[in-house]
């Protein structure tokens, strides 16, 4: 019965996708993406999410380009690039180039944009992506030098990923707003259509150029539409009205994928959920003052399980404060493999025989968090259970009245532990550690050059956070990409969609 | 002198005068098909909540990750799990027998709360009317001028979601239909012979509202408590279904249709199951108030 | 008339005034902008950066009398997510609210008049009971259950209508169907109540008696007068659907301003969340601002009273 209704829907779905359509796919050329975010701006520097980052791929160029597959850097926009010194970068430019206005692309260009959103006055929304920007200097037409503050290694990171080369003419013309409205860029598709929040239209840049690293764009118009319903995007996707779409639950991943009708493909991502408790008491006295107690709540949550039933797809559970893949995430630490058993003797030696109650609060997944609220229960610590979104409940943390939170944290893509540990246990509003020795280390493996240091203080300090603790690393997260059969994509585990490099069977 | 009258052979009053109101009232309940159809269900689901804890095949908390989303004994199910188990692989059916003790909880203490309210203002207004009435009137003006969802969405975003703060954000929002009500009831006894004879017997104030106008008031307040209970219950779904009402694990029957909600494609029983629930304790309660409407007030049926 | 139009549109005026305020304060209580604006990959250094742009810390006494004053000349601020104007927003997004708010109130009065009326002429009889049937069932149904059963019998097992979007007609299909149905018992109760009455009265008695036709006596006599209620409760009703929308929207991703109140709520929007609220409510209040001078207008003696 269940199988023949799930067919019938399947079939009906289907008969639907006989009606044509006014979005045809591969017939007239047209690539239906669909996601569920409203994107608050196109333009890059103005927006913070994730369907941002794949936007800013698509429609504009940076000076590097990260390879996918080897992470290496590449040049892009420049020719070739070297460190003069510690804080100086060169960068021979492409000549030749031009924007999607006809604009043509050269050091002024490039000067203009280093030198904009390094000025805090610009109002980049994500400060840390140019804030490690002291000021850029024209040598001539086609030769740039970026100054830097200080000494930062993940330097490339964000030349590569978090600074677009924009127009000097045209956005000292019409300014962040124009650039929201009619963007312009250099990059592998120009937007010709855009609908704040609901819809964006791309049509292949004929002018760009030939054998660069991301390769030649084939696929002429690219469509987006925002769905927040993610039922819905299912449909249009069956109906044949979309053609690609993501983050599909594992549930319905695996319905999708035994139907045929569509191709499933699963990647990892940088993302890791974890469980941060308040060791430093900022919240007031609480349990979780007490190691024996964090060590009992790691001991308590049964990590493989929940993975195997619920998180699926590449998904691993980690045991550091870190994605494994990222420079200096030491793997090596302190493991909490499940058992109950020993959470009780250690809850008893802690003082806490019959367990005792606790906020808890998460902002996504509420089924994983409702798995972990059930193994807590299971040892006696009651969870009191508060399901915020985002915004609410990173400010609650920051006003200190959130003991213990399921969180997670995609590092913005970087594949490097300073995008996460430090971020997290320097001592900033979102530190429930406060421990002065992780913060020491850390900023020594943030600040110092020479790679062998910096990853022997980050060891140290994974070593120390996972023997104490103060948080309990989860699991790492999955994305399943669902897409027309038509369509030939290849997803990446930096969770950025490539558009350019896709193309139809 | 009457047991003589009564000796005499004379029949007794009740012969003459046909049913004591209270043999009237009886008859009108039970040939009140509504309200013997809603009476019924409530009874059952109240049975239900009640008798969850003994009845339940299974603990609504308890998860078995390696048995989720099992369906339902009619479609390919077993008996082990009559209604199927959630994505979590908990007893549907023992859930949504808890489920009941939540929503009922919400819909009797968010109308006792609002009728606390709306009645004091409805009150006030009606006995005392001129300025006092002139405020209340404005009051409810004002609170029937806020979008009520968009408020209560709002104001649960900002404190966090959980039992008592959806019982007392509904209870503060949905007293504005007590108030209109026992507003325009109490303006009509006031006016009656026997509060101007308590008056001028001297009786205080507090004593004629409670002696003279509550009793008499009773009945409209019984037929708006029983219509926002149902407002309420319907409200808490639907602020837990957009996550923003009583928080997991609760087996809130809203959440449910909330959690069931992936699944919509492919494992439709997830959201019918919870939504028949709360159709049936919204239709229940609705039709009980209807019926005591009716049943108590004859000459206002429609 | 003068002075009653008056008097009421000094009560409209303070209430909006009242609705304002509560609006500020509530929402303004939601977390710190500052953090929603700078979004999920902020520093610490971004959010104080924002803080001290748009003058979070001043008092709020200060903000809401900048806001209030703005609002009234129709500037709402800027939306903290979008980066533009809230007025722009609205702009954009009210007219699928109201279309959706329009085609459901008209869907309800089409349903719930020749329902309700019908009704009345055969009190007790089939139709009677099929009309009370589909109201009771319309107050107890959660309208966000219904609207989830249309999507999967109407998307998935007869895909008719699209189920989501706001493209076409056809995209309000469902929606409509879904808060239409949600205002249809109240209106059809009215208008079964108001025939009775006015079936019952003298004047149609003696129309009857004189021997008009029977659809002469029903909808050129009774109806005129038994829909004048049925007017303000649907003034009212069409105010409530602005708010209910909210659930709709979100379900059926129509892009309205109910949709956007609810990411916005998410998302510590605060601007894009008062200026929703305070423009909801104002439509209701000009609503029966309307209603009330039209039936004062129909029945002189409220204008008196």
């Amino acid at each position: 019965m269940k199988k023949f209704l799930a067919a019938s829907a399947l079939a009906s779905l289907a008969l639907v996708s006989a009606i044509p359509a006014a979005h045809a796919g591969k017939a007239d050329d047209t690539l239906n993406i669909v996601w569920e975010r409203e994107l608050e701006n196109v333009d890059s520097y103005f927006n913070t999410a994730r369907e941002g980052i794949i936007v800013t791929r698509l429609t504009w160029d940076g000076l590097l380009y990260r390879d996918p597959k080897t992470m290496d850097y590449v040049p892009l926009i420049a020719k070739s690039f070297k460190w003069v010194d510690d804080t100086t970068l060169e960068f021979q430019l492409r000549e030749g180039l031009t924007f999607h206005n006809g604009e043509e692309l050269d050091a002024d260009d490039v000067v203009f944009t280093y030198n904009w959103v390094a000025n805090p006055d610009s109002g980049v929304k994500t400060q840390r992506n140019v804030n490690w920007i002291k000021e850029a200097k024209k040598l001539d037409k086609y030769t740039v030098q970026v100054m830097l503050k200080e000494p930062f290694p993940a330097a490339l990171e964000f030349v590569s990923g978090s600074v677009p080369i924009y127009p000097q003419d045209y956005y000292s013309k019409v300014g962040p707003d124009g650039m929201g409205q009619k963007p312009v860029g250099s990059g592998p598709y120009k937007i010709t259509e855009v609908e704040p929040g609901r819809k964006i239209v791309w049509e292949k840049f004929d002018g760009y150029m030939k054998d660069g690293p991301k390769g030649t764009p084939t696929i002429g118009k690219i469509v987006q539409r925002t769905i927040p319903e993610r039922n819905t995007q299912i449909a249009e996707l069956l109906s044949g009205r979309a053609d690609w779409m993501w983050r599909v639950p594992a549930d319905q991943a695996d319905r999708l994928k035994s139907s045929g009708k569509v191709q499933i493909v699963n990647e990892e991502t940088f993302r890791i959920g974890y469980i941060t408790m308040d060791a430093a008491g900022i919240t007031g006295d609480t349990p979780l003052k007490n190691p024996l107690v964090r060590k009992a709540i790691s001991y308590a949550i049964d990590r493989k399980a929940i993975v195997e039933a619920l998180v699926r797809g590449k998904s691993q559970v980690v045991n550091s404060a870190c994605f494994p893949s990222q420079f200096g995430c030491e793997t090596d630490v302190t493991k909490y493999p499940y058992d109950p058993a020993k959470a009780k003797a250690l809850l008893a030696e802690a003082g806490y025989p019959d367990g005792f109650s606790i906020d808890f609060y998460a902002y996504r997944n509420r089924d994983y968090a409702e798995a972990m609220l059930n193994f807590l229960s299971q040892v006696g610590i009651k969870a009191n259970f508060g399901y915020l979104k985002y915004a609410a409940l990173r400010d609650k943390i920051r006003s200190k009245e959130v003991p213990m939170a399921f969180m997670t944290w995609g590092s913005y893509s970087i594949n490097d532990v300073s995008a996460i540990t430090s971020h997290f246990f320097t001592h900033g509003k979102d530190d429930l550690a406060l421990d002065p020795k992780v913060k020491e280390l850390l900023q020594k493996g943030d600040t110092t050059v020479d790679s062998a240091v910096r990853k022997q203080a980050y060891s140290e300090a994974l070593k120390l956070i996972a023997e104490q603790a103060y948080w309990l690393p989860l699991w790492s997260y999955n994305t399943n990409y669902a897409f027309s059969n038509d369509v030939d994509f290849t997803p990446t585990s930096d969770e950025i969609p490539r558009f350019f490099t896709a193309s139809w069977k | 002198m009457t047991t003589t009258i009564a000796n005499r052979g004379l029949p007794a009053a009740e012969d003459i005068v046909g049913p004591t109101p209270g043999q009237q009232l009886r008859r009108r309940i039970f040939g009140h098909r509504g309200l013997m159809i809603g009476g019924g269900i409530l009874v059952i689901i109240f049975l239900m909540a009640l008798s969850a804890p003994f009845l339940a095949p299974h603990d609504p908390y308890f998860q078995e990750l390696l048995a989720r989303v099992k369906p339902p004994v009619w479609t390919t199910g077993d008996w082990k799990h009559v209604l199927g188990t959630d994505q979590l692989g908990r007893d549907y059916l023992s859930r949504i027998m808890y489920g009941a003790q939540i929503s009922l909880l919400i819909g009797f203490a968010a109308a006792f709360i609002s009728g606390v309210i709306g009645t004091t203002l409805g009150v006030a207004a009606g006995y005392f009317g001129g300025r006092v009435d002139m405020v209340v009137t404005f009051l409810i003006t004002v609170r029937l001028s806020m979008p009520v969802v968009l408020v209560a969405l709002a104001v649960v975003a900002l404190i966090g979601g959980s039992l008592t703060v959806v019982i007392s954000v509904l209870g503060l929002l949905l007293w504005d239909r007590y108030a209109v009500v026992m507003r325009s009831a109490t303006m009509q006894i006031r006016q009656m012979d026997y509060v101007a004879a308590a008056k001028a017997v001297g009786c205080s104030t507090p004593r004629i509202l409670l002696t003279e106008i509550m009793p008499n008031i009773m009945n409209n307040l019984i037929v708006v408590a029983t219509l926002e209970m149902a407002h309420a219950i319907l409200l808490e779904a639907a602020l837990s279904f957009l996550g923003m009402g009583v928080q997991p694990p609760l087996p809130s029957w809203g959440l449910m249709v909330s959690e069931g909600k992936d699944y919509i494609l492919f494992e439709a029983w997830m959201i019918t199951i919870p939504g028949v629930a709360l159709f049936l304790l919204v239709l229940a309660i609705n039709l009980v108030g209807d019926g005591i409407r009716d049943v108590t007030a004859p000459e206002n049926r429609n | 008339m003068l002075v009653y139009t008056l008097k009421r549109l000094l009560l409209a005026l303070l209430v909006a005034m009242t609705v304002s305020a509560i609006t500020f304060s509530l929402t303004y209580l939601a977390g710190d902008p500052a953090i929603a604006m700078a979004g999920e990959t902020a520093s610490d250094a971004d959010i104080e950066y924002i803080e001290k742009l748009y003058g979070f810390d001043r008092p709020i006494v200060v903000q809401y009398f900048e806001w209030a004053l703005n609002a009234f000349q129709g500037d709402f601020g800027q939306s903290f997510y979008f980066r533009i104007p809230v007025a722009d927003l609205l702009l954009e997004r009210l007219p699928v609210s109201m279309t959706l708010g329009v085609s459901a109130i008209s869907f309800a009065i089409l349903l719930s008049i020749p329902l309700g009326v019908l009704a009345a002429m055969r009190p007790n009889s089939l139709l009677d009971r099929l009309a009370l049937g589909i109201s009771v069932v319309g107050q107890a149904m959660p309208s966000f259950w219904f609207a989830l059963v249309l999507i999967v019998m109407f998307a998935v097992w007869y895909p008719v209508f699209p189920t989501t979007g706001s493209e076409t007609w056809l995209h309000f299909v469902l929606p409509t169907i879904v808060l239409g149905y949600y205002a249809t018992p109240a209106i059809m109760r009215l208008t079964r109540t108001g025939m009775l009455e006015v079936l019952g009265s003298d004047y149609i008695r003696t129309a009857r008696a004189k021997g008009l036709p029977q659809h002469v006596i029903l909808f050129k006599h009774a109806l005129r007068n038994a829909v004048i209620p049925v007017v303000s409760l649907a003034a009212v009703q069409f105010g409530f659907m602005l708010g209910g929308s909210i659930v709709i929207e979100s379900i059926f991703a129509l892009h309205g301003a109910g949709y956007l109140a609810w990411e916005s709520i998410g998302r510590n929007d605060l601007p894009v969340v008062q200026a929703v609220v305070l423009v909801f409510s104002l439509f209701y209040i000009v609503l029966t601002f309307l209603s009330d001078l039209l039936n004062a207008w129909l029945d002189p003696r409220i204008r008196v009273g």
